[in-house]
């Protein structure tokens, strides 16, 4: 077996290698994919060494969730290990781990922690390998459902896996998720839930809450304040917290309320967190920022920002942000994508609420453009006709790169691109080769 | 000229952008100065004979559609929407609320559930789950939607298939038939949404609801239809 295990790693870190050296990617699938072929056991064998390992799933927030748990536990000192470009299969954690090991015995001795972001089918596969301390169950929603069959089943599915884990195991649930709730019953162990004063989430709605009950922490007194992020207090036995979180809207104040309980639960001071937050810049694609279009160019804007959407739920909560934001000289590239990892059933489209858009207050009277683009450009286009928006005003451009460079030109004011997933990738790829980002694998 | 469009359960019933059809309709309707109003009928609602021009009925999970299927046969909805549909009333029905309008549904495990009776077919729960872009071919036209069914739907003797598959599964991806057609209701496994990328499909629905209401042959004047069919188009090029 020791000998497959180190022919397994020295495979894998090759792989890295060399995807590395030809930038075909970070390395952060190969390696682990190749690798599991040698040595299937190599995910539990591997990340037994790691003292603490929190597992994250959910359809939407486990990227940022992940990413800023690991910013408030290295600030604390603590060592960290995750998956952290998104790779969130088998393969990607096998990656992280071979890229992190030392050969010739696949040595991890140094790290304190281990922050796992799961795919919401892969869960079921992989926590009985990992065997968590900490797991967080962040939402359930429609996505990819020509992957994963029904919401319903995949629920199921994580309460069979709950069933078989030892009660030693501490289960964060979002409250407001009527879905997740039904997980209670099915684990042994300690199981706390947090969620946002006068919210719950149903279906793929946020509804104002009736006869709730009651959740173990709740963010209170919220004030939305645009893109520049969402204030709030936390009531703990010490009294009344203030926190400043530098990202937009309520969903991602259920991403935040996720980390904080997991790194409670570490013993990371309340102190270091809120100093934490306050240099911590999102995950890839995650309302981010970036300076737009190299100087020289005629008109002076006011630079980029990119908001990924992926499904119904996740869209509809970055139309909500962006509706109050949107003035006359903006503009919106919206990339829609019809990839293996983008879903290839494009129907969810129907349901996200694009008419937000279009009823945006301070946008009413503009001169205003968009651009669709991606594999499925036409439908999206479609989609935006039926929300509202006048035919001559949406430009069709399948083409990423010639939509970005017609969406900048003469641009005046600022320009969201909302792209799917491997649109985003795509996005990312134009922008480092223009000089305006940095790969995604270096950033962190 | 008005339509009232009746969502039939689109609370529960609701999965892979069927609420597109009725934005379709609406706006489509909209646009030539036919005022539309979107009247919801779900759980426990009662429905009269004549307040809906139009039904619409999404596909839904498992768990819903057994709720619906026992709401359908208490509250006494299923027995009107038969009725309305004889007297060529039109209905847009898919997946799941197709297969709630045919003789019965029997699941995996479980007792059959009775359906309302509306199409000649009946379902039977498989283990197969037949996902992917669909196109059809009406007698004058192809449509393109994408599917993603388990049920296997067949079409009892004297039933009229909606068209016959030229890519994909349809009913039951044995006899290459897929929905079945009834007066003027319609059943598929069509999702996508379905239709605004079949423009001329839509107008067909909205067509034979002045047909019917108005009791004469009201022309539907023409729209700038450019996206819907370049959309249509490329579906149909890049699954064709």
């Amino acid at each position: 077996m020791q000998a497959r295990k180190i022919l397994a790693l020295t495979v894998g870190k090759l792989i890295f290698k060399i995807t590395t050296i030809l930038k075909i990617g970070g390395g952060s699938a190969a390696p682990g994919l190749y690798a599991l072929k040698i040595y299937p056991d190599l995910v539990s064998d591997l990340a037994s060494q790691i003292p603490q390992t929190i597992v994250i799933t959910g359809t939407n927030g486990k990227t940022t969730t992940a990413r800023m748990l690991a910013h408030f536990a290295t600030s604390s000192g603590l060592k960290v290990i995750r998956n952290s470009t998104g790779s969130n299969l088998e393969r990607g954690i096998a990656s992280a781990l071979i890229s992190c090991s030392h050969l010739p015995t696949g040595g991890l001795k140094n790290f304190d922690l281990a922050i796992w972001e799961l795919d919401e089918a892969a869960f079921n596969q992989i926590v009985p390998k990992l065997k968590p301390q900490i797991i967080i169950c962040l939402n359930i929603f429609r996505d990819q459902l020509d992957r994963y069959g029904e919401v319903d089943s995949i629920v199921k599915k994580w309460c069979q896996t709950l069933k078989n884990m030892p009660p030693n195991t501490t289960l964060f649930l979002n409250g407001d998720d009527h879905k997740l709730l039904s997980l209670k019953k099915c684990f042994k162990g300690p199981v706390f839930t947090f969620g946002v004063e006068n919210y719950k989430i149903r279906g793929e709605e946020h509804f104002k809450k009736v006869g709730q009950e009651k959740l173990d922490l709740e963010a209170l007194n919220v004030t939305l304040l645009g893109l520049d992020g969402v204030k709030f207090e936390l009531k703990e036995s010490d009294g009344l917290w203030d926190f400043l979180l530098p990202l937009p809207g309520i969903y991602h104040i259920y991403d935040f309320l996720a980390a904080y309980v997991a790194a409670s639960k570490l013993g990371i001071e309340k102190k270091v967190i809120i100093q934490a937050l306050k240099s911590f810049s999102p995950a890839f694609g995650r309302v981010e920022k970036f300076t737009l279009p190299p100087p020289g160019w005629r008109h002076k804007n006011e630079g980029g920002y990119i908001l990924l959407i992926k499904n119904p739920t996740g869209a509809t909560q970055v139309f909500e942000t962006l509706k109050g934001e949107l003035k006359p000289e903006d503009r919106l590239l919206i990339a829609l994508n019809d990839n293996l990892a983008d879903g290839t059933d494009v129907s969810w489209i129907w349901d996200a609420d694009f008419e937000l858009l279009q009823n945006s207050p301070r946008a009413g009277s503009r001169d205003f453009l968009i651009f669709a683009s991606g594999t499925r450009a036409s439908d999206l286009a479609l989609r935006l006709k039926y929300a509202g928006f006048k035919p001559e005003a949406i430009l069709v451009e399948n083409n990423l790169k010639k939509a970005l460079q017609q969406a900048t030109e003469g641009l005046k004011g600022r320009l969201f691109i909302l792209p799917t997933y491997t649109a985003m990738l795509g996005i990312q790829k134009i922008l480092v080769q223009q000089g305006l980002k940095k790969h995604y694998w270096k950033e962190d | 000229m008005k339509l009232t469009i009746g969502y039939l359960y689109g609370d529960c019933m609701n999965i892979y952008g069927d609420r597109g059809n009725i934005i379709a309709l609406q706006k489509r309707a909209q646009w030539r100065g036919i005022g539309v109003e979107v009247k919801n009928i779900s759980l426990k609602d009662k429905l009269k004979a004549g307040e809906v021009d139009l039904f619409f009925f999404g596909g839904g999970q498992d768990q819903a559609q057994a709720l619906v299927a026992k709401d359908l046969e208490e509250s006494g909805k299923g027995k009107i929407i038969k009725e309305e549909i004889e007297r060529g009333v039109p209905l847009l029905s898919i997946c799941g609320g197709y297969q709630l309008l045919g003789e019965y549904y029997k699941p995996h495990d479980g007792p059959k559930l009775p359906g309302v009776n509306l199409f000649p077919v009946y379902t039977v729960a498989s283990y197969d789950r037949m996902i992917g872009n669909i196109i059809v071919k009406l007698t004058d036209q192809l449509i393109v939607g994408f599917e993603n069914h388990s049920g296997k739907t067949y079409l009892k003797e004297g039933g009229q298939p909606l068209g016959k598959v030229i890519k994909g599964f349809g009913n039951n991806g044995e006899d290459h038939t897929e929905g079945c057609i009834y007066k003027n209701a319609v059943g598929c496994y069509m999702h996508g949404s379905l239709l605004p990328k079949n423009p001329q499909f839509t107008d067909w629905f909205i067509q034979k609801v002045l047909d019917i209401k108005y009791g004469k042959k009201i022309k539907l004047s023409p729209l700038d239809d450019d996206l819907e069919i370049k959309a249509y188009q490329t579906a149909i090029s890049r699954f064709g």
